[in-house]
């Protein structure tokens, strides 16, 4: 099985591969600008977290916008790229009026995805200054906190999913259930 | 093997026994050995050592694949510990690896009087570093330098969260022609975790492989704003104390440190007093003169430091406390507890702030959960420094803080 993880220019990206590795998945960090040629074959992708700004224009991203709009396999955007496939399918992006830095609490929305046996709240680490709204965007949200409507998402169609918080982080506990439970969708095809 | 992909001018690297679930030491060790064979042609290899884990276990693996070739220098900066010069030398006495200390304190507190700003601060001192320790290279001989960078160090400074001072050519920094040596950093894939398992396998003793992280630049990151004689004399002082309280807590925390700025201190704006009262009734916020570093959103943040006083709190009740203050007033990075002083009892030019960590990898953290009792015992002791005026305990995780100051 492997799921190579695009590489945002965040600090935790590498964290990422190194979760995947420990529960027993072939990764590593692949750039932007990898094409969806390129990526054939793959189980799965992640996506990374950046210092970028989704309103700095979509030219910065690579591919990355070219995957989330077409990619046939499982795909999971993290942070900057959870934002980014809010905004492809059809949400907003905008300033957060409370940024989230450091621990806040996830309450489930929709508890039978890949928020499965997380309960119906949990502790998360994130660090934002964006956010997303729903704004008739075509996803459904699967999580919130009290200073974010969208902390998880999935688009209507397809297993493409986006967290705000991140899961590879220790200060996460649940987040490698999170992760396990991408993988299983993965693994389902 | 290595597989290295390029980015914007600094590279990546992922090499194939690093990061596993299992990370197989022996198997680390015989890859590197073989890689540092094949790379070093000369006879004479240079490493600086700080005693850190880090670097202790890059001697000790340079040194199964190069033996006498080896030589380790120490730089005594100026910004080091109590007992630090002597520590060290016994620690890798016990590897097998003699010491050369290179005395550099002057030529530190030299080029760095005066500058206030952490990034131009941790420029400096890496360019005296380097120049130092290049100096002294050549004078061997040597024209390679080992260097135990790992995974963190340059995923820090790739994103522009600070300066490592040993993060160059990862940065693009010409290494050769800048200060006359090549450099090799065979451990650039490893997290702190996987160092000690390593260090432990190369046979370091427990307290080497166990040691605390402590920063190349020593004091100097502690010390926030204008560094002087006096400021890092106070500071050594502290650390002590603090190391000791907390040290013998059992379990002690992951990480635990002082710090120290001016005691000079303006009111806070807006909403803050308000919000970080429904936490703690009747929280005065003031904000510190010097700014420190943190992390918001993958982007480096040097911004504020808030000090909150109130009535005596166990500070676990504190920790939502920055959050509030936070999003009040998005400039601040760090909120800090009044431990002890403060109320115009003592006369000193000088705050102290401890800052005790829980973590397991340094890529985030949140701060321990130390009893108030333990911290006034420990205050009490900074206190008698006739220079420091009040003693504060540092509530903020990573992020929006760093584990470290500046």
């Amino acid at each position: 099985m492997y799921i190579p993880v695009v590489f945002m220019g965040g600090q935790y990206n590498h964290l990422i591969v190194r979760a995947l590795k420990e529960l027993g998945v072939s990764s590593r960090l692949v750039m932007p600008n990898t094409t969806l040629e390129t990526l054939k074959g793959v189980d799965g992708l992640v996506m990374g977290g950046g210092p970028h700004s989704v309103y700095d224009g979509m030219d910065k991203f690579g591919c990355v916008p070219e995957i989330i709009k077409k990619a046939g396999f499982p795909v999971l955007g993290i942070c900057l790229s959870h934002q980014l496939i809010g905004k492809i399918l059809g949400g907003e992006v905008v300033k957060g009026r409370n940024p989230e830095y450091g621990k806040t609490t996830v309450e489930v929305i929709e508890p039978d995805d890949i928020l499965q046996g997380v309960g119906r709240e949990f502790v998360a680490w994130a660090s934002h200054n964006d956010e997303v709204r729903k704004d008739g965007g075509r996803f459904v949200v699967l999580a919130r906190s009290e200073y974010c409507e969208v902390e998880a998402l999935k688009d209507e169609r397809r297993s493409v999913y986006g967290v705000q918080f991140h899961v590879e982080v220790a200060d996460t506990p649940k987040g490698m259930i999170i992760l396990r439970n991408f993988i299983g969708v993965c693994k389902r095809g | 093997m290595l597989s290295i992909i390029s980015l914007e001018g600094y590279t990546i690297s992922a090499s194939d026994s690093a990061n596993s679930f299992d990370f197989d030491p022996a198997a680390f060790v015989e890859e590197k050995v073989a890689e540092i064979r094949s790379v070093v042609r000369r006879d004479r290899v240079a490493i600086a050592t700080s005693g850190g884990v880090d670097s202790t276990a890059c001697a000790a693996l340079a040194h199964r694949a190069l033996g006498k070739g080896l030589v380790c220098f120490f730089m005594d900066t100026g910004f080091m510990r109590e007992g630090e010069v002597e520590e060290v030398r016994d620690l890798l006495s016990s590897l097998g690896l003699p010491l050369k200390i290179l005395p550099a304190k002057d030529r530190f507190m030299k080029a760095l009087e005066g500058r206030t700003d952490a990034e131009s601060k941790r420029l400096v001192f890496r360019e005296t570093f380097y120049t130092v320790l290049g100096e002294a290279a050549r004078k061997e001989g040597c024209d390679v330098l080992l260097q135990g960078t790992i995974a963190p160090d340059w995923i820090e400074s790739s994103g522009g969260i600070k300066t490592q001072h040993n993060v160059l050519e990862q940065l693009g920094v010409d290494t050769v022609e800048r200060f006359g040596f090549r450099l090799l950093e065979p451990l650039l894939d490893l997290y702190k975790d996987q160092v000690r398992a390593l260090a432990r396998y190369l046979g370091a003793r427990v307290d080497a492989s166990e040691r605390q992280p402590f920063p190349g630049p020593g004091l100097l990151v502690r010390c926030i704003g204008p560094v002087s004689e006096e400021k890092v004399e106070v500071l050594r002082k502290a650390t002590k104390a603090v190391e000791k309280h907390l040290g013998a807590l059992r379990p002690a925390p992951k990480q635990y440190l002082a710090a120290v700025i001016e005691d000079e201190r303006s009111p806070s704006r807006g909403g803050v007093e308000v919000a970080a009262s429904r936490m703690l009734l009747g929280a005065r916020v003031e904000y510190l003169r010097w700014l420190a570093t943190g992390v918001k959103g993958d982007n480096r943040a040097y911004g504020k430091i808030a000090i909150v006083t109130g009535r005596e709190t166990e500070p676990v009740d504190l920790f939502g406390l920055p959050e509030r203050v936070v999003h009040q007033d998005g400039e601040v990075v760090r909120v800090v507890y009044r431990i002890s002083g403060g109320n115009g009892s003592k006369k000193g030019k000088y705050i102290v702030i401890v800052r005790a960590v829980e973590t397991r990898d340094f890529m985030t953290a949140k701060p321990s959960a130390i009893p108030l009792r333990v911290l006034k015992r420990m205050a009490d002791r900074v206190m008698e420094d006739d220079r420091v005026s009040v003693v504060c305990y540092d509530l903020t995780s990573k992020p929006p803080a760093t584990v470290e100051f500046e």
